[in-house]
């Protein structure tokens, strides 16, 4: 076992993180259930879920701050379940920072460096610090600088380890809005240019979107899907994935027949195609599917114009209940036989004025856009105010 | 009608002058008649000026050794209160431990009990097991009973500090020493010198307890409840001044220091 730390990339199989069987739990309570998990060298890797799922945990005992009940950690082909965080390879920046009061931002930065006893560390600090635009504020304390300075010193003073795997634990979840916005481009933008694998736990589906390469959404201790972002979003496996990362509108339906690669379902009435690769659900004929489809896949016409509905594509009828003129779009809220709050996304591009909530209206969307999930599943499970999940004003709030 | 206004704008000054005059009097007094040149032996009534006890402040026999032996034990029950509060206060703070929760309000025990109880149930204790009254004795009580007083002021601190900047430095390759030395001591420091200030103070000055568990042993305080029995030097006052203006005089100097501070950090 090393009880040095290799600070370079090289060597020790490099950055590759590789949970295996790893699991925590306190008492009766499991955190964690044992997952498998990989994280490939030089990724950006977002752990995405609600409060209390777990991903801190896993987080924590990647940085060695919180001891596996059972299963191993490696980074490359090194084990280092057994060593201390403070042998670790690795770096975590900490939600609220962390930034140590009593020191300056420039012996914050230091900090890491000075431990391992390297003696000259000004230039490398300063070079950190102009990297996060902060070279002018080094003989500050953390608290006279705002919250997106502080969290560019939290980044800064991990980095300069050049650690093997960065941690990030909700960084941007202190920052306002913009804020958050223009930090996960920058953090985005140091990830490209230092290359270290990035873990990234965050409970915002926007954040990891826009900046992970590979998301694992993460649900009471369980990795439930992990794949791309566009992945995750076009092929949700589970009901918590389709209504976590965005918006979906799942629908019980029978499975009536199949042919060839596409099986016609029954709902409310009417008739769907769902395309056979698409479904993670068993499909025996009679048995039950949850049918998904995302609300902006779907087009609305008024029901005096159903006749120029292309043939070929589901379609539902029903009655808008409620709409919400965004800018961008107009969410409308459709009530039909198979499902009472349809959502349906529309791009304001050539209005239809006509589209009033009590008109009767034709929902119709391409097949290829429609996903099968097991309907032994709540198909409310994921959606705000289910069990375990916050909005994000709730989150901030405390 | 203008005065009523004037009094309305400044009453906040006024008090807080008068509150200040409340406070400061006796010291004033304390330092007024230690230029006293008093007639027979009590030093209570205004006579002349003199700075006769002030060329010679150890000209009663007993006081200088007193002091020093106050002194002395204050330090040590000072250094023996803090290391152990400190201790004890993070202990309590960080650890879940069976009977946690009773030595949580054990500890302020000593705060609690009249001192004269506390005195005497010492002194039997001390009879009982032999000890030989004096010096370790006296410092044994101080400790006991400066204990409290730390373990209130260090516990403040350590509650409100982050159990993530320990992670932090954790992270950040310090071993647990490293740790407690970089960043918990110096985060903790004010909590801890304020229970220190503050052991240091009670030790000083306290009698009861000093008294009974002292054997023949003279510390300033006893010293200076020995000599108004028979009457008081004025060489008393010169003591109590002198303190009065070294506890002032470190007061401004680090009130200095925290301003120049300050200025150069804006």
């Amino acid at each position: 076992m090393k009880t040095t730390k290799d600070t370079t990339t090289a060597g020790n199989g490099g950055g590759d993180v590789r949970l295996t069987g790893i699991s925590k739990t306190y008492g009766a309570f499991t955190a964690v259930h044992p997952l498998d998990l990989t994280v490939p060298e030089g990724s950006f890797f977002a752990l995405l879920g609600a409060s209390g799922c777990g991903k801190t945990t896993t987080l924590r005992m990647i940085a060695g701050l919180e001891e596996p009940t059972s299963g191993t950690v490696r980074l490359g082909d090194q084990d280092v379940t057994a060593l201390p965080p403070y042998k670790r390879p690795v770096n975590t920046v900490f939600q609220s920072y962390a930034l140590f009061p009593h020191l300056d931002i420039f012996e914050n930065v230091a900090f890491g460096l000075r431990r391992r006893g390297i003696k000259s560390v000004r230039k490398q600090v300063e070079e950190m610090l102009d990297l996060v635009q902060l070279g002018e504020q080094a003989r500050k304390k953390p608290h006279q600088l705002s919250g997106g300075q502080q969290q560019r010193v939290a980044v800064a003073r991990a980095l300069i380890n050049h650690p093997r795997v960065l941690l990030l634990d909700e960084p941007l979840g202190a920052l306002d809005l913009k804020l958050r916005r223009q930090m996960q481009l920058e953090l985005k933008r140091i990830q490209t240019e230092v290359g270290i694998t990035f873990v990234h736990v965050t409970h915002d589906q926007e954040e990891a979107m826009t900046m992970a390469d590979t998301v694992a959404v993460m649900n009471a201790g369980r990795v439930e899907q992990l794949g791309s972002p566009t992945d995750l979003y076009e092929n949700p496996r589970t009901t918590f994935v389709a209504n976590f990362l965005g918006t979906s509108n799942l629908i019980e339906a029978e499975v009536d027949s199949k042919s060839g690669d596409e099986i016609v379902l029954k709902a409310g009435g009417g008739k769907l195609v769902l395309p056979g690769a698409r479904t993670s659900a068993p499909t025996a004929t009679g048995g039950k599917v949850l049918v998904g489809v995302r609300p902006e896949k779907i087009s609305l016409t008024h029901a005096d114009d159903a006749g120029e509905i292309p043939e070929g594509r589901n379609r539902i009828t029903g009655r808008i209940v409620d709409s919400s003129f965004i800018g961008v779009s107009t969410q409308f809220v459709v009530d039909s036989p198979a499902c009472s709050d349809f959502e349906v996304y529309v791009q304001n591009i050539d209005r239809d004025t006509r589209l009033v909530p009590g008109t009767e209206v034709v929902l119709h969307w391409n097949p290829a856009h429609t996903f099968g999930l097991d309907a032994a599943q709540s198909p409310l499970a994921g959606t705000v105010g289910s069990a375990g999940v916050e909005t994000v004003e709730e989150e901030v709030a405390r | 009608m203008a005065f009523v206004n004037w009094l309305k704008r400044h009453l906040v000054v006024i008090a807080g002058l008068c509150t200040l005059a409340y406070l400061i009097l006796p010291n004033v007094v304390v330092t007024v008649f230690s230029f006293n040149n008093p007639k027979g032996r009590f030093n209570y009534e205004w006579q002349e000026f003199s700075t006769a006890a002030w060329k010679d402040p150890c000209g009663v026999s007993g006081l200088c050794e007193s002091l020093s032996l106050s002194l002395q034990i204050a330090l040590w029950a000072m250094l023996g209160a803090t290391l152990l509060g400190t201790m004890i206060a993070f202990a309590l703070v960080r650890y879940r431990f069976r009977a946690r929760g009773a030595v949580n309000s054990l500890i302020f025990l000593p705060m609690a009990m009249p001192e004269v109880v506390m005195a005497a149930s010492l002194l039997t204790l001390f009879l009982n097991m032999g000890a030989q009254l004096g010096f370790w004795t006296i410092l044994i009580a101080h400790i006991m009973f400066c204990l409290s007083f730390v373990v209130v002021a260090v516990k403040a601190r350590v509650m409100s500090m982050d159990p993530r900047l320990e992670q932090a430095a954790q992270d950040l390759y310090a071993g647990p020493f490293q740790t407690f030395v970089r960043v918990t001591l110096p985060i903790a420091a004010p909590g801890i010198a304020a229970g220190a200030l503050l052991a240091f103070a009670l030790s000083f000055d306290d009698f009861i307890i000093t008294n009974f568990n002292a054997g023949s042993t003279v510390t300033f305080p006893m010293f200076v409840w020995g000599s108004a029995q028979r009457g008081t030097p004025v060489q008393i006052n010169v003591i109590g001044t002198a303190m009065f203006v070294v506890a002032v005089l470190l007061v401004l100097v680090s009130m200095a220091i925290g301003n120049r501070r300050r200025r150069q950090k804006a």
